[in-house]
């Protein structure tokens, strides 16, 4: 009896054994076959996916600190055919609150997924939040409906949104020109046109990640860091912006011009202020490029437009013949009121001779006769080399996307001729941007160092600001040369009683009256009016440029430009809080603690 | 004689036979409740990792969402204050530019103006980073266990520290446009 009882236990155990030893192999075995291996790989599809993140593009901001180009939220709403249960429900919502055409989504959610057809369709990829809003409100009534007895409850399954970021310029048209644009509507390829967004395209984009994102829970990895964008802070100040914009309009509107661009620039610093031009895009709605910029017309035209800037060039000239010690201030020309040259004659703007002047007297009376005698005696080789110096050879290589140049005609390239040198030297026969006129006259306003103009003053890259520091890109003349040369600006100004002037800040500025070329030869009916102006002239804080091409109110730019310059400084000094002469220089010392109080 | 001896011997320590039975059902029922104890913690552990993993994953999504709602509360609050949107609140109250000349300007002694706003920290500042996900949520039980048992009882009382010193991530200074 005992020893049955021993077998039975001794048979049961071995029974279990078997019985487990048969499931371990079989366990074995079943994860060997080659059914097994599939369901194996087709499971670690399964497990988690392969996705790439494209980065948050990187925001823009004044220097303020106000946001000029940021993302907001928008929707993709698209059919998840497998999950649909009422096509005609979907069909009706879908349509009615994207304002689609309901046959056509009707036609997307009857179809079966698979077989050449999708298993997802997109209706729309940029729809806002108020309309996903409205979406959800209907979903939310249909799932609190009550139904009756038999009665089928309504759903939107199947109808599916997804967040998404989209490009957004929340100023509307303001410094479009500096900012250009993002062509958002392009979700994975969308790059950055003109200004900032095409200058630092690469950084604002950030790099695009494949990730691995496990669905499997107990293979769950860490959040992979994918960086945004850079962040980019500009130079210049929107209230400034916005004041010169709203000048640049009244200057166009009021004088008829048929474009215009005002920059404006520290000297110091080589920081754009601000810089305005005409017409501005809103880059919201950037698929109006081509309408309001037809070819060949360039999208910001202080940067990419080149014209004769007549005689504002004249400030570099002198620049040239004061800092080569071919002429002093004091130094007297007798004007006839022509001088010939290689068989041209070059007359003054009002075809007339002014005696005896000094070389004040020249850039005061904007004499082309004296300006032309000097740039002979200057000769070729000294003037182009000036000319070159101060960067009229070349782009500025300011950091915004389409800068261009006209090559400057110099002696033996075939195309230049000796009248050249005449006419070269009060701003006729050469062609400049006003960025370039900008740059170099900056270094007369900067005791001769000429600064790199940029529109980036800091970047934010991995959550560290690095701040842009100024450049010194040349020296082209003395600092004796540029403040001798800033006093006789200041005299003529003063001088002439240009309408230029501001009460209570001493400027130093220079109109400019630039002859256009036609194909029939040079007009005077319609020109390209300038005013270049720089102040507080002991210390200057800023340099504005003006040109407005073809004004039909006057052709002259003391008579259009400089009245701009006028009425923008007003406004300019007030908002960089800069006091008038007697305020600021009797509290020198204490400067600093200058505050406007009203 | 000797062989009786031997006999009687083994009859009297010879476990009883029942007695010799229970001793194998009771070592099979431990090494079976050993077993299911081994098992029920490790479906337990496991079972608190997916658990965690899921609340991970919607956390994760969360953030991923808040991240794209502050870009986009950051944009709204740009469109309402931006540069028209003052200038026409401005007109509204009849405000007007002022004239350089009728600015009265005082001396504030030790007056210093606002510097360049700080869109972040300064690249010196240095960051200590430390995983987003702790080994506890990625470890295996069996990891877990070493590292219970065999690694952190070995390591230096300092070492044991930082594992769970905080980062100390410097935040990001806001801009307060």
């Amino acid at each position: 009896m005992k020893t049955t009882n021993w077998n039975r236990f001794f048979i049961i155990c071995v029974l279990c054994s078997v019985v487990a030893g048969a499931a371990g192999i079989q366990l074995i075995r079943i994860q060997n076959i080659e059914g097994a291996k599939q369901i194996l790989a087709n499971s670690e599809a399964y497990q988690g996916i392969n996705r790439v993140i494209y980065p948050e593009r990187g925001s823009i901001y004044d220097s303020e600190g106000r946001l000029l180009a940021g993302n907001e939220v928008i929707y993709e709403v698209g059919l998840d055919l497998q999950a649909i249960e009422q096509p005609e429900t979907v069909a009706s919502v879908a349509s009615s609150v994207l304002g689609l055409d309901y046959a056509r989504v009707l036609g997307y959610t009857q179809m079966t997924p698979g077989n050449g057809n999708p298993y997802f369709v997109v209706l729309d990829g940029f729809v806002s939040k108020d309309k996903i809003a409205q979406l959800e409100s209907i979903k939310e009534d249909y799932a609190n409906r009550s139904t009756k007895r038999g009665e089928v409850r309504p759903n939107l399954l199947g109808l599916v949104w997804t967040a998404n970021h989209k490009r957004s310029y929340p100023e509307g048209t303001l410094a479009s020109n500096i900012l250009g644009f993002y062509s958002f509507l392009d979700r994975t390829d969308g790059i950055g046109y003109f200004g900032v967004e095409e200058a630092y395209d690469d950084l604002l984009a950030g790099e695009p990640k494949e990730v691995y994102s496990a669905i499997d829970p107990n293979l769950l990895t860490s959040l992979e860091e994918v960086p945004p964008g850079v962040t980019v802070q500009l130079t210049f100040n929107r209230e400034i912006q916005a004041m010169t914009e709203t000048k640049l309009d009244e200057a166009m509107e009021w004088s008829g011009a048929e474009n215009g661009s005002i920059v404006v620039y520290d000297p110091e610093t080589g920081e754009i202020i601000a810089m305005a031009t005409t017409p501005r895009l809103d880059p919201n709605e950037y698929w109006n490029y081509s309408e309001l910029f037809p070819n060949p017309k360039p999208y910001n035209s202080a940067i990419s437009s080149t014209y004769e800037p007549g005689s504002v060039f004249k400030v570099i000239t002198m620049a040239a013949g004061l800092d080569s010690g071919v002429v002093t201030p004091e130094t007297t020309f007798n004007d006839t009121g022509s001088i010939s040259v290689s068989g041209a004659t070059i007359y003054n703007w009002n075809m007339g001779g002014w005696g005896e002047v000094d070389m004040t007297g020249c850039m005061q009376h904007s004499l082309n006769v004296c300006l032309a005698w000097l740039g002979m005696q200057l000769g070729p080789d000294r003037f182009y080399s000036y000319l070159k110096s101060f960067g009229f050879d070349r782009n500025t290589g300011i950091d915004l996307g389409g800068e261009s140049h006209w090559p400057l005609k110099l002696p033996g390239d075939g195309l230049w001729y000796e009248v050249d040198l005449a006419t070269n030297s009060f701003g006729q026969g050469i062609s400049v941007t006003p960025i370039q006129m900008v740059t170099a006259i900056g270094a007369i306003a900067n005791e001769g160092k000429m600064m790199a103009p940029h529109v980036v003053k800091a970047m934010v890259i991995d959550g560290k600001q690095y701040n842009i520091d100024p450049v010194v890109v040349g020296t082209p003349i003395s600092a004796e040369t540029a403040h001798t040369l800033t006093t006789m600006l200041v005299n003529s100004l003063e001088n002439e009683a240009s309408s230029a002037l501001v009460e209570g800040y001493s400027l130093a500025g220079k109109t400019g009256t630039g002859e256009i070329a036609t194909p029939l030869g040079y007009t005077n009916t319609s020109t390209n009016t300038s005013f270049v102006g720089w102040g507080p002239a002991e210390d200057p804080k800023f340099l504005v440029y003006i040109w407005l091409e073809k004004p039909e109110i006057s052709i002259w730019g003391s008579e259009v430009a400089a009245p701009v310059f006028s009425d923008l400084v007003s406004d300019l000094v007030v908002l960089m809080t800069i006091p008038p002469d007697n305020v600021r220089l009797a509290e020198k010392p204490g400067n600093n603690s200058l505050v406007i109080l009203e | 004689m000797e062989k009786a001896m031997k006999k009687n011997l083994l009859q009297a320590y010879k476990q009883a036979p029942w007695r010799t039975q229970l001793q194998w059902i009771g070592i099979f029922l431990l090494v079976l409740v050993g077993v299911a104890v081994v098992a029920g913690v490790y479906l337990m552990i496991s079972g608190r990792a997916a658990a965690t993993g899921r609340r991970i994953q919607s956390l994760e999504a969360e953030i991923s969402a808040l991240e794209m709602e502050i870009s986009d509360l950051k944009t709204q609050y740009a469109e309402v204050s931006s540069a028209k949107s003052l200038s026409e609140r401005a007109d509204a109250l009849n405000m007007t530019m002022l004239d350089p000349l009728e600015a009265m300007y005082i001396e504030v002694p030790g007056y210093v103006p606002p510097s360049q706003p700080v869109l972040a920290p300064p690249p010196a500042v240095e960051e200590i980073s430390t995983p987003v996900l702790l080994p506890e949520f990625t470890a295996s039980l069996w990891d877990w266990l070493r590292l219970k048992v065999f690694i952190e009882p070995s390591l230096p009382a300092e070492s044991t520290e930082s594992v769970t010193t905080e980062s100390v991530t410097p935040a990001p200074i806001e801009v307060v446009p």
